[in-house]
């Protein structure tokens, strides 16, 4: 996965602010995008954007907490760093419930801030390498026949050929050949790689105590 | 003497003492028309009665053609008497009768000279001799009749007429006592017309043996008069009796009030302008601290004045006498034990019909104990005010912050961000100037925010300045907009661009409308977030008033708090003091204005306030 250009977005209904904030990060040459309200920015934000986003809390109609919501339910994840004027703990806290990256009071130092910004691309960048990542498994996985994700649980679960095959009621040789299938399609060598990946996507194929229940 | 000379004596000095006497009484300027007019009548009566003597005792026929001719004057001034007497004391009797009596009378003088020997003979052929009771003898004329005789007679009729009609008209109108006096002059005059008159006729004609009786025959016309004048001197005399016991009453009510006054610590007073006296109760004296025996004068009055306020109530003297008379001012004045008491004066003029001031009068009350005590209560609602203005701002404080954060956030990542720059290999000096007009920019705004928060926080005198309310609601509403934008409150502006400045303090108003708006803002908290919407309106109300007014959307005020809501320590909130509409309340009325609320036919509250507008700019 190739790591593209990322974008720092900016939301701030104080105009001096949004202008002075831009010309920060442009400094360090930074890509910035700059956005006067929430609204402005609900309306332009796509699911690919990535690099990170600067928020004020206090802002009218919509503020930094709710559209933070705004984004969860649209499944936007992109990491959030939120700028306050009056540091108030309970809005803090609520803030880095909701999974924000940091929360600053204005004004602002900028090597707290540049700090935060480059914690908040690495995160972004690592959430979706991550991601990436299980798709491409997710994928993988998906090229396998039945029997042989059968087989796959029970490999995994550390189950010998033998013991497999008396399970599925079938030869022990037909059960290696399932086996050296499965582990070419998920291209890997050894039992532990194999357990390793299933482990990484998060998936439990299906396995003899499942199926029964 | 002879009996004959005393009885005519008698009436011509009896008419002689009234006449003098009614003269007197018309140089002295009393009832002078009828006084003049009535010594006149009077006059001639004494003069006509000498004549009646000196024709008796006539010697030869010329003395007794002179004496009948000149006779004819003194009658002339009785006719005029009698008709000036009765057309303007009583104000009646026709103008024409008058007119012809008096023209005869004058006609009948004329002929007196021009004809025969005189109006009543052509020619006095002899002189008969008649002896009286007691061996008097008296010439008595005899001759040829002058023809013109008839106008004497004839003058006599319209005067009678004349008198009658008088008296007829004032009968029909008129009191009682008109009445009486209509009958008694109208009666005694006719009686003495027809009676000198017709027996003159008769003698003249020879048909009687008797002297003339005219002088005589004036005697119930004079003692109709002294009965008038008895009566008038008998209701003098209870008038006289009456002022004495209403000066006595007076006195009594005089007492009264000088207790009444000193009681009450009040001084009543009376200044002659144009004597430039002043006159006061006792206590008037002791008030001011002036000796008793002492005058007072306008000068001397301004003189004991404090310092400060001399000019000031010299002016409201000034106004009171080109305005409506009306007079009002507070003053100082040091009184002799050294210490400052304050006084309460009103007063009114009287002024003369040319419009001049006579005089003025008034009462002057010692209000220095009301002054101290107000003088405290402005002190104790001087510093609960500066303390309301301190909570509020504890109150705003966050958002304060969050407004001052703003520029500094701004001014601090633009000098990094010029700093960042600067770094470079390659410098572009006019984004460097970009930066530095930024910084300068935001760096006013946060003076700016720093200084609206010093101006509340300031404990000052109430300033008497012009004030563009629209101004006060736009820099109250600046300063709570991060709090308004936090509360998810939304603002619906509404200003009457030409409303006139009112006067009074900036800062105070501006902590009197805060306290409105934050309130306001309290009572939405539990609005649905979507219908949080604050109403500022200013409007100009009524004559000379600009109107605020501050709605809100909230619950209301409930009805039986209406009226208590402006209490001190009257709250609904917890954290609150309860010092807020109060302090509101204080403000405002220490501008002359008025605050009340009232509740929206929809929800929430309205709360109004007026201001006087600065007369400068209500023309």
């Amino acid at each position: 996965m190739s790591r593209a250009v990322p974008t720092v977005l900016v939301v701030d209904d104080d105009p001096a602010v949004l202008k002075a904030l831009a010309r920060l990060l442009r400094s360090i040459d930074l890509n910035v995008a700059t956005f006067a309200s929430p609204q402005a920015f609900l309306e332009q934000v796509e699911p690919g954007m990535h690099g990170c986003l600067v928020l004020d809390v206090a802002m009218p109609c919509l503020n930094g907490l709710e559209l933070q919501q705004e984004l969860v339910a649209r499944d936007i994840g992109l990491p959030i760093i939120f700028l306050t004027g009056n540091g108030d703990i309970p809005t803090s806290v609520q803030a880095m419930k909701q999974g924000a990256v940091d929360f600053l009071t204005k004004p602002v130092d900028d090597h707290d801030l540049i700090e935060a910004i480059h914690a908040a691309i690495e995160k972004d960048y690592m959430i979706r390498r991550a991601r990436a990542e299980l798709a491409e498994i997710r994928e993988k996985l998906a090229t396998l026949t039945l029997r042989e994700r059968e087989v796959l649980g029970h490999v995994v679960a550390g189950r010998l050929n033998k013991q497999i095959a008396a399970d599925l009621g079938i030869v022990e040789k037909t059960i290696k050949v399932h086996r050296a299938h499965l582990m070419a399609k998920l291209k890997v060598r050894s039992v532990a790689e194999l357990v390793h990946l299933v482990e990484r996507a998060d998936i439990l194929p299906m396995t003899p105590d499942r199926r029964r229940l | 003497m002879s009996w004959m000379t005393v009885l005519w004596s008698m009436p011509a000095s009896a008419s002689l003492t009234f006449a003098l006497l009614h003269l007197l009484v018309w140089a002295k300027g009393i009832q002078t028309r009828a006084n003049l007019s009535f010594a006149l009548a009077a006059l001639a009566a004494t003069a006509l009665t000498g004549m009646e003597l000196m024709s008796m005792r006539a010697t030869s026929t010329e003395q007794m053609a002179i004496i009948l001719r000149w006779a004819h004057l003194p009658l002339l001034v009785l006719w005029v008497a009698i008709l000036y007497f009765v057309r303007f004391y009583f104000d009646a009797g026709r103008t024409w009768l008058a007119w012809s009596a008096a023209g005869l009378r004058v006609l009948a003088l004329i002929l007196s000279f021009t004809t025969g020997q005189n109006l009543f003979f052509n020619e006095i052929t002899g002189l008969k001799h008649i002896v009286f009771f007691g061996g008097e003898t008296i010439s008595i004329p005899q001759g040829t009749l002058n023809p013109w005789y008839v106008v004497g007679p004839l003058s006599a009729l319209a005067l009678a007429a004349f008198v009658l009609d008088a008296a007829f008209t004032m009968r029909r109108g008129g009191t009682a006592t008109g009445r009486r006096r209509a009958i008694l002059f109208s009666g005694s005059i006719t009686f003495f017309l027809l009676t000198s008159v017709g027996h003159g006729v008769l003698v003249n004609a020879g048909l009687i043996n008797s002297p003339y009786i005219i002088g005589l025959s004036f005697m119930p016309i004079l003692l109709a008069m002294s009965y008038e004048l008895s009566c008038d001197m008998l209701h003098a005399a209870q008038l006289a009796q009456q002022l004495q016991a209403s000066e006595a009453e007076l006195r009594i009510n005089k007492q009264r009030m000088d207790l009444a006054a000193s009681a009450a610590e009040l001084r009543l007073w009376e200044w002659d302008i144009i004597l430039d006296e002043v006159w006061s109760t006792d206590k008037g004296h002791l008030l001011f601290g002036i000796a008793e025996s002492q005058k007072i004068s306008f000068v001397s009055f301004l003189n004991i004045l404090h310092d400060e306020d001399r000019e000031q109530v010299k002016l409201a003297v000034e106004k009171s006498m080109a305005g409506n008379g009306d007079y009002e001012s507070e003053y100082r004045i040091k009184m002799p034990d050294g210490q400052t008491r304050w006084f309460y004066s009103r007063g009114r003029i009287e002024f003369s019909k040319d419009n001049q001031p006579q005089r003025m009068l008034g009462v002057t009350i010692d209000i220095t104990r009301r002054i101290q005590a107000e003088l405290a209560e402005q002190q104790q609602r001087k510093e609960l005010t500066h303390l309301s203005r301190v909570t509020t701002l504890g109150e705003l404080s966050g958002s304060l912050a969050h407004e001052l954060s703003q520029p500094l956030t701004a001014i601090l990542c633009n000098a990094q961000a010029a700093q960042n720059f600067l770094a470079r290999d390659k410098v572009d000096l006019s984004q460097i100037q970009d930066i530095l007009k930024d910084i300068i920019a935001e760096d006013k705004r946060a003076a700016d925010i720093m200084h609206r928060i010093r101006l509340l926080l300031k404990k000052c005198e109430i300033e008497q300045l012009p004030v563009d309310v629209n101004k006060v609601v736009l820099d109250v509403l600046k300063l709570v907009s991060s709090d308004l934008v936090s509360r998810n409150i939304t603002v619906q502006v509404d200003l009457d661009q030409k409303l006139p400045a009112v006067i009074g303090d900036r800062v105070q108003l501006q902590q009197a409308l805060l306290n409105l708006i934050m309130n306001a803002c309290e009572a939405m908290t539990h609005t649905q977030a979507n219908n949080r919407q604050l109403f500022v309106c200013t409007e100009l109300a009524g004559v000379g008033n600009a109107q605020v007014s501050v709605g809100d959307l909230g619950p209301g005020i409930p009805p039986e708090n209406l009226a208590s809501i402006f209490e001190p320590f009257f709250t609904t909130k917890l954290p609150g003091m309860g010092l807020g509409l109060s302090i509101c309340r204080t403000i405002i009325s220490a501008h002359g204005g008025q605050l009340w609320a009232s509740n929206n036919t929809g929800s929430g509250a309205i709360f109004y306030f007026t201001l006087p507008i600065f007369p400068g700019e209500s023309a």
